[in-house]
């Protein structure tokens, strides 16, 4: 237990001393980082511990957003809503729009229910750029962060602050609230709906609220993005921010409470380091998703854990390290792959091959030549060593494992 | 009066159209109890590789061989992908998927790029069939319903007129039963899988030349059949056609109609007061067209949540 | 002379054109233990899907203390006073047996919309929970998760959740299925223990617990009320002879 507390106030210090440690262009990311975090985790209270899966939640995130514009314009910062208090704003229209969406959606479970969320997000998105007064049309309704309490909020570090103490705040919540009788009931949902109904509960009146709440604090993560960039656009409500969450919180694994956080930072982050260097970014982030559905049905996070609580079955490090070792020669090989088709495919090339022929595709500090074995070839070889090595560890340790028993 | 024939006619060919995807869809569904999130992904394939395969086979084979590629795809994904996640429930089933459609679309993007293509109906079909009202009807159209028509056809008949046809309804129900019987059921699944993603690439080769074929027609046809499932049942055939036809005709009338709620509120004498207010009382029903699916979905799901033809859960 | 306590009259329920439930008659009185026997397919099972909520009936009235509960929905006719046990195990897989069983009680608290308190200090529904692992023999195991148990185990916390809801009436669903001797001898007298002032209906198929259990039987077959009586009644009966062996015995 104190270790747990230790770990959580390093981490804690850690993330407040940020702005000191970092170049100011990494704590935009790092702002990015935390709303992600925190939508993910808002999201996994629905999807995670209520079991209830869904494709629309861009929906929640985008009203919060346009919810806190409007406020931002409305009060200048002061009064009722000074900018500090502003998310509360996101998290109530989060509330009221998820209580109507939620009484909905939970009419039915499962994958209909699933189909639901992601036609309301949709219909949501369709209607909104005809609503120019709510929604600003294409441009969007923009506003300004203004001065309260004694801070500017003109600097990005005063704005990493403001989110910071936001995203701590609504996570240690929504930790909270897995210690009380409505979170326990909230797993219950996902175990068994039919069971919870002959012990008496109404599960419609229990799953609205569930996704009432996880809209809510959604809504405050849009509402963070929205004081964070200033302005709120109807691309808020589009189908690749559901998509976006849903991948983060299930590459970090949606049934352990911080996998989803740590997903979201994770993948936000490897975005946006690869933004200058690759175009094909959300392809990775899609494979990595399918091969950890696939492989670690658990996540990255809750298979980490589940091996560290010993649940995994008795796992050598060699042979992990080997797996890693073949996974890292497999996924270089892929990379580079897919790097190449990219640019051979890509109207700039298309653009050169008019000029010159077939010119060599520059990548990496390397020219390849488009129709060279080796272009090809290297690639190939490397993730057929790669997948061969794991396939091989795994046979092995498949071997050893029997050869114990 | 020629232009409601127009729209309605439009609108029986774009729900023949739908109940194409959404037949392969249900199908798929009701054998495996998975919703398959990538099947609009497979239509959107059946439409690049058509467009790929006609300058290099012409036409017809290009419509032909682009099925039988993406029903290979889709036996693909069955056996290496589907099947190893099958044992961690429904749930993450449908997950994989997702994650499918969006890696299917990324990799068109990056072999297709970001913008529509140009492949569009070859001239020797770009004919008018008939003219009503001095207003010309596509023959194309005409063509796409007649294929549509003639697939629901052979479908239903081999569903319930042959051997295998029985043997893939039995499994749908008993898997494990049939599989005693001496079936081989996982071949089943993979062709049945194989099948439904066939029916959608043929669906997206014949569309894709008349719509436009772009990397987001997946994502907007997609939510159409969702909302055609639910509307019509998860796992009806007939639920599927009937609601494919509904929404088509829908949607189809709804376009044609300048009309906003600003002028129906003429008829009580509040149509001045309405443009005032501005707003959703002034949009058009033709703009709101594509919304009103979801509208029917709602509406369904607070009076009859199973579906139009489904079964109660 | 103790009055009726749930009383089904004319109770019929088809599926299409499949009627699996004729006419059905039964009166059971406050306190008793009744046992609900017959072949299989009988329409058991459905009898008390029907009672609980799980089914609607077709036509026919079902009355708990003279209100009307046929067609509510599961939790209203759970709320009323009726609880449930099921045939193939119906609990929390994922959850601890503790868990399980604080999620049951948790309810007659009141707590469900209760997102300020922590679970672990609601005193109250802790030792109601605690009493009844200790009943059903699993304090042991009380951390253990559910799905990881033996099948017999799983079949002792399920009659465990279902007492949770201090129920008038209990309807349990072959409880013994799968339990050794030993088991079953102590489910048994568990069960005579924890319906003391309740109202018991058990369908069973082992004689020996019914007849250990039972103060009335009533035999179901193909749908319909053959006998309904004492013990010793139906185990004179000819027509329930007749019904089980399909002839003059």
């Amino acid at each position: 237990m104190m270790k747990k507390l230790l770990i959580v106030a390093i981490f804690l210090t850690l993330l407040a001393a940020l702005p000191a440690l970092v170049a100011e262009s990494m704590l935009n990311v790092s702002v990015q980082m935390l709303i992600a975090a925190l939508f993910a985790t808002a999201f996994a209270l629905l999807c995670g511990q209520a079991g209830m899966l869904s494709f629309g939640h861009a929906a929640y995130f985008g009203v919060g957003a346009f919810a806190t514009v409007h406020a931002m314009n409305a009060f200048g910062g002061e009064g009722l809503l000074p900018t500090p208090l502003l998310p509360l704003v996101g998290a109530l229209m989060g509330l009221v729009v998820g209580l109507g969406a939620g009484y909905f959606s939970t009419k039915r479970t499962g994958t209909y229910f699933a189909m639901i969320t992601l036609a309301l997000a949709e219909l949501l998105h369709s209607l909104a750029p005809h609503m120019r007064g709510l929604f600003g049309g294409e441009a969007g309704i923009s506003s300004f962060r203004m001065p309260a309490w004694g801070f500017e909020f003109g600097s990005i570090t005063e704005v990493y602050y403001l989110v910071l103490f936001w995203t701590v705040l609504c996570i240690a919540l929504l930790w909270g609230l897995t210690f009380t009788p409505f979170g326990r009931l909230v797993l219950g949902l996902r175990e068994n709906t039919n069971r919870l109904q002959f012990l008496g509960y109404n599960t419609h009146v229990l799953g609205t609220l569930v996704f009432a709440l996880s809209a809510a604090f959604t809504g405050v993560a849009g509402g963070l993005q929205a004081i964070h960039i200033e302005a709120a656009n109807y691309v808020f409500l589009d189908a690749h921010i559901s998509t976006a969450v849903l991948l983060n919180t299930f590459i970090g694994g949606a049934k352990v409470f911080f996998g989803p956080a740590i997903g979201a930072a994770t993948m936000v982050f490897f975005g946006h380091i690869t933004s200058d260097l690759t175009r094909s970014w959300l392809l990775y982030q899609g494979v990595i998703f399918i091969l950890v559905m696939m492989y670690l049905p658990r996540g990255i996070v809750g298979e980490t854990l589940a091996c560290y609580r010993g649940k995994a079955g008795a796992l050598s490090w060699m042979i992990l390290l080997w797996r890693f070792a073949g996974v890292l020669v497999a996924s270089t090989g892929f990379v580079l792959a897919v790097e190449l088709i990219q640019r051979f495919f890509s109207t700039d090339y298309k653009a050169e091959r008019m000029a010159d022929g077939w010119p060599s595709i520059s990548f990496a500090g390397f020219d390849w030549a488009p129709f060279a074995l080796g272009t090809w070839g290297l690639p190939l070889v490397l993730i057929t060593a790669g997948i061969g090595l794991i396939i091989y560890i795994n046979r092995r340790g498949a071997g050893q494992q029997e050869a114990r028993t | 009066m020629e232009q409601i024939m127009f729209s309605l006619l439009n609108g029986v060919i774009y729900g023949l159209l739908l109940f194409m995807v959404s037949a392969g869809l249900t199908l798929i569904f009701g054998m495996m109890g998975v919703l398959n999130f990538a099947h609009a992904s497979f239509y959107m394939v059946g439409a690049y590789l058509a467009y790929t395969l006609q300058p290099l086979t012409g036409f017809w084979l290009a419509i032909v061989i682009a099925p039988l590629l993406v029903a290979t795809l889709g036996v693909f994904v069955e056996r290496f992908i589907l099947r190893r996640v099958h044992a961690f429930g429904h749930a993450h089933e449908l997950l994989v998927t997702f994650g499918l459609a969006v890696v299917i679309a990324e990799v068109i993007k990056i072999l297709y790029g970001n913008f529509p293509v140009d492949y569009r109906v070859p001239s020797s079909l770009n004919f008018s069939a008939f003219s009503l009202g001095g207003m010309e009807y596509p023959f194309y159209r005409l063509l796409m319903g007649g294929v549509a028509l003639v697939m629901f056809i052979a479908l239903y008949l081999l569903l319930t007129r042959t051997r295998v046809g029985i043997v893939v309804r039995a499994a749908i129900h008993r898997p494990r039963m049939v599989e005693a019987l001496g079936h081989n059921v996982p071949i089943v699944f993979m062709s049945i899988f194989g099948m439904g993603a066939g029916l959608a690439g043929l669906a997206g080769a014949i569309a894709g030349a008349f719509y436009t074929t772009n990397p987001n027609m997946a994502l907007e046809l997609g939510i159409v059949v969702f909302v055609v499932v639910v509307v019509g049942g998860l796992g009806s055939m007939e639920g599927a056609m009937l609601a494919s036809l509904l929404i088509g005709v829908m949607t189809s009338l709804a376009v044609s109609v300048n009309a906003s709620l600003a002028d129906l509120l003429d008829t009580f004498g509040q149509g001045e007061w309405a443009r005032e207010v501005g707003g959703v009382m002034t949009l058009q029903l033709s703009s709101l067209a594509a919304t009103l699916p979801f509208f029917l979905m709602l509406l369904i799901l607070l009076t009859r949540p199973s579906g139009l033809m489904g079964e109660k859960e | 002379m103790s009055r009726d306590t749930l009383v089904i009259e004319r109770l019929n329920k088809s599926f299409d054109e499949v009627q699996v439930t004729h006419d059905v008659n039964l009166a059971l009185r406050e306190g008793e233990r009744h046992a609900l026997i017959g072949p299989n397919g009988a329409g058991k099972s459905t009898l008390f899907h029907l009672i609980s909520g799980h089914y609607k009936p077709t036509s026919g009235s079902i009355r708990l203390d003279g209100k009307e509960i046929g067609g509510m929905d599961p939790a209203s006719v759970n709320r009323r006073g009726i609880a449930r046990s099921f045939q193939i195990n119906n609990i929390f897989a994922g959850l601890s047996v503790f868990e399980n069983l604080r999620l049951a009680v948790m309810r007659r608290h009141g707590l469900q919309f209760n997102f300020w308190r922590r679970v672990s200090q609601l005193r109250q529904v802790n030792e109601e929970a605690s009493d009844l692992l200790q009943k059903i023999r699993l304090t042991a195991k009380a951390n253990a998760v559910a799905g990881d148990l033996p099948y017999s185990d799983q079949r002792s916390l399920e009659i465990g959740m279902t007492l949770a809801s201090d129920p008038k009436v209990i309807l349990l669903d072959e409880p013994m299925a799968g339990m050794s001797h030993e088991e079953s001898d102590y489910t048994t007298g568990l069960i005579r223990e924890i319906t003391q002032g309740r109202t018991l209906v058990i369908v069973e198929h082992d004689m020996d617990v019914i007849f250990a259990l039972a103060d009335r039987i009533t035999v179901l077959v193909y749908g319909e009320v053959v006998a309904t009586g004492t013990p010793q009644e139906i185990r004179e009966s000819a027509r329930v002879k007749e019904a089980y062996l399909g002839e003059e015995a």
